[in-house]
């Protein structure tokens, strides 16, 4: 057996795809190849070693999402045609039927321009058809759209922090936030007790800044903090969704006595910013 | 598969519980992401879906020795899926590798840290980064034949070459990930 073979044998000895007389003669090279015989032991054990490699495992949102998916493909999918089949056939017939004369093939032309304009009567009636079809697909979009804030609210209530922060990384593929999802980022700013999982629902409400409610309980928020991140990215929050109404609150913030230095200074910035824009 | 492919999507159903753990581990050993390998995952069905004619059409099995197995044909079908929409992603996020500049996410989950805990106690969190450094086209052969329990003639099926040409790679693979599990244990120790 040549070195190369025997490195061929290796691989499927590791994988159990050895039979008996390739086997020998993998033994007789080891015994033969002091080089062949190191790799053998080195690479053998880890390929066994992988095996302690834990086995990872998908989280409960995934079965969550792929059942709503199969849900709403189910019930917006018709009976499945065979357009191979179907195609084919048609072929034959119309390769069957197509007249050799040219008299006959120019009478078929003519007819089928004649079928064309009247055909043309009823595009009318086949947009009005189309619109119905656009119709489906927003409806679909809709869904998709639900389902994955199903997913978003169902992963900010996890046990583990990665998990919501997952869910608030899906609320940012959302195509809007939804008032259900806003007070769930909004739970999450007040009530997390992770910071990362804080300052990514803050970053996820940007999206919301026009809306005066959640600036109120936002700037709310501030009072709850004990994070210095935190109050900094709500201070930052406030400042660039130019809520003047908050300058007030920033600056009796300012004064809280426990407060970090640079937080306070960065509420003071904040506030001369926000007395600006007035 | 036959079922969902004359329309029935509801067999699907059948088809995710059976399957979906396998791929999305595959996933998970080729990114080392959870969240990335669960989004890959729920692609490859969707696709599955999408493209069920072409299990039909008999392009799920044309490899010799795969039409008396129907479940090696499946596998074969579903692997090439997930291998495209893996190039897909690669080739939409421009990712020289994976899990980004070949290092496996360490993640600051509950689950990674567990990991870690025990990986640690075995020297396993070395062998996973060394996993994690490999090339993308080894790790992927490792991951199908170590991993995903894959014949050398299923991935040879999927991969369009011999079992035998899989074979020799699958022993460079393994030199390559050896040779870098052993510099990054020189590493830690100097």
């Amino acid at each position: 057996m040549m070195c190369a073979n025997a490195r061929e044998s290796m691989a499927a000895s590791w994988a159990a795809e050895l039979d008996d007389a390739s086997e020998l003669q993998l033994k007789r090279h080891l015994a033969e190849c002091g080089e062949c015989a190191a790799e053998m032991r080195e690479l053998t054990a880890i390929w066994e070693r992988m095996a302690d490699l834990p086995v990872p495992e998908p989280s409960t949102a995934q079965h969550v999402r792929w059942e709503a998916a199969l849900a709403g493909l189910t019930r917006s999918a018709g009976p499945a045609r065979d357009w191979r089949r179907t195609s084919g056939n048609w072929k034959f017939t119309l390769e069957s039927l197509w007249p050799r004369r040219p008299v006959w093939q120019a009478t078929i032309a003519a007819a089928c321009l004649m079928a064309g304009l009247i055909g043309g009567a009823f595009v009318e009636t086949a947009m009005q058809k189309d619109r119905g079809d656009s119709r489906e697909i927003a409806a679909l979009r809709e869904e998709i759209a639900a389902t994955r804030e199903m997913v978003a609210l169902s992963l900010l209530g996890q046990g583990s922090a990665t998990g919501r922060l997952r869910g608030v990384d899906y609320s940012e593929r959302l195509p809007a936030l939804e008032p259900r999802m806003v007070s769930a980022l909004i739970e999450a700013v007040n009530g997390d007790p992770n910071v990362n999982v804080r300052l990514a629902a803050i970053d996820a409400l940007s999206r919301a800044e026009n809306d005066a409610a959640v600036r109120s309980s936002m700037a709310a928020s501030l009072e709850r903090q004990d994070s210095p991140m935190v109050q900094a990215a709500l201070i930052d929050y406030l400042v660039d969704s130019r809520d003047v109404s908050a300058a007030a609150r920033l600056r009796e913030f300012s004064a809280r006595p426990d407060l970090n230095d640079a937080v306070k200074q960065h509420a003071e910035i904040g506030a001369r910013r926000l007395t600006e824009y007035r | 598969m036959a079922a969902v492919a004359r329309g029935d999507l509801a067999s699907m159903s059948g088809i995710y519980e059976h399957r979906n753990r396998a791929l999305f581990r595959f996933f998970y050993r080729l990114t080392g992401r959870q969240a990335l390998a669960e989004d890959l995952t729920h692609e490859v069905f969707l696709r599955m879906i999408r493209y069920r004619h072409t299990y039909e059409r008999g392009e799920g099995a044309p490899e010799p020795g795969f039409e008396a197995r129907p479940e090696a044909a499946f596998e074969a079908w579903m692997y090439r899926i997930a291998r495209n929409a893996y190039a897909d992603f690669r080739r939409r996020s421009r990712l020289e590798t994976g899990a980004g500049d070949g290092e496996m996410e360490a993640v600051e989950s509950g689950a990674i840290s567990a990991f870690e805990s025990v990986a640690k106690q075995q020297d396993l969190a070395t062998l996973h980064r060394a996993l994690g450094r490999l090339a993308e086209d080894k790790r992927e052969l490792i991951v199908m034949a170590r991993f995903q329990g894959l014949s050398y003639e299923q991935i040879g099926g999927i991969l369009g070459c011999e079992p035998n040409t899989v074979k020799g790679r699958m022993f460079r693979a393994m030199k390559e990930v050896s040779r870098i599990y052993t510099e990054l244990l020189r590493e830690k120790a100097s």
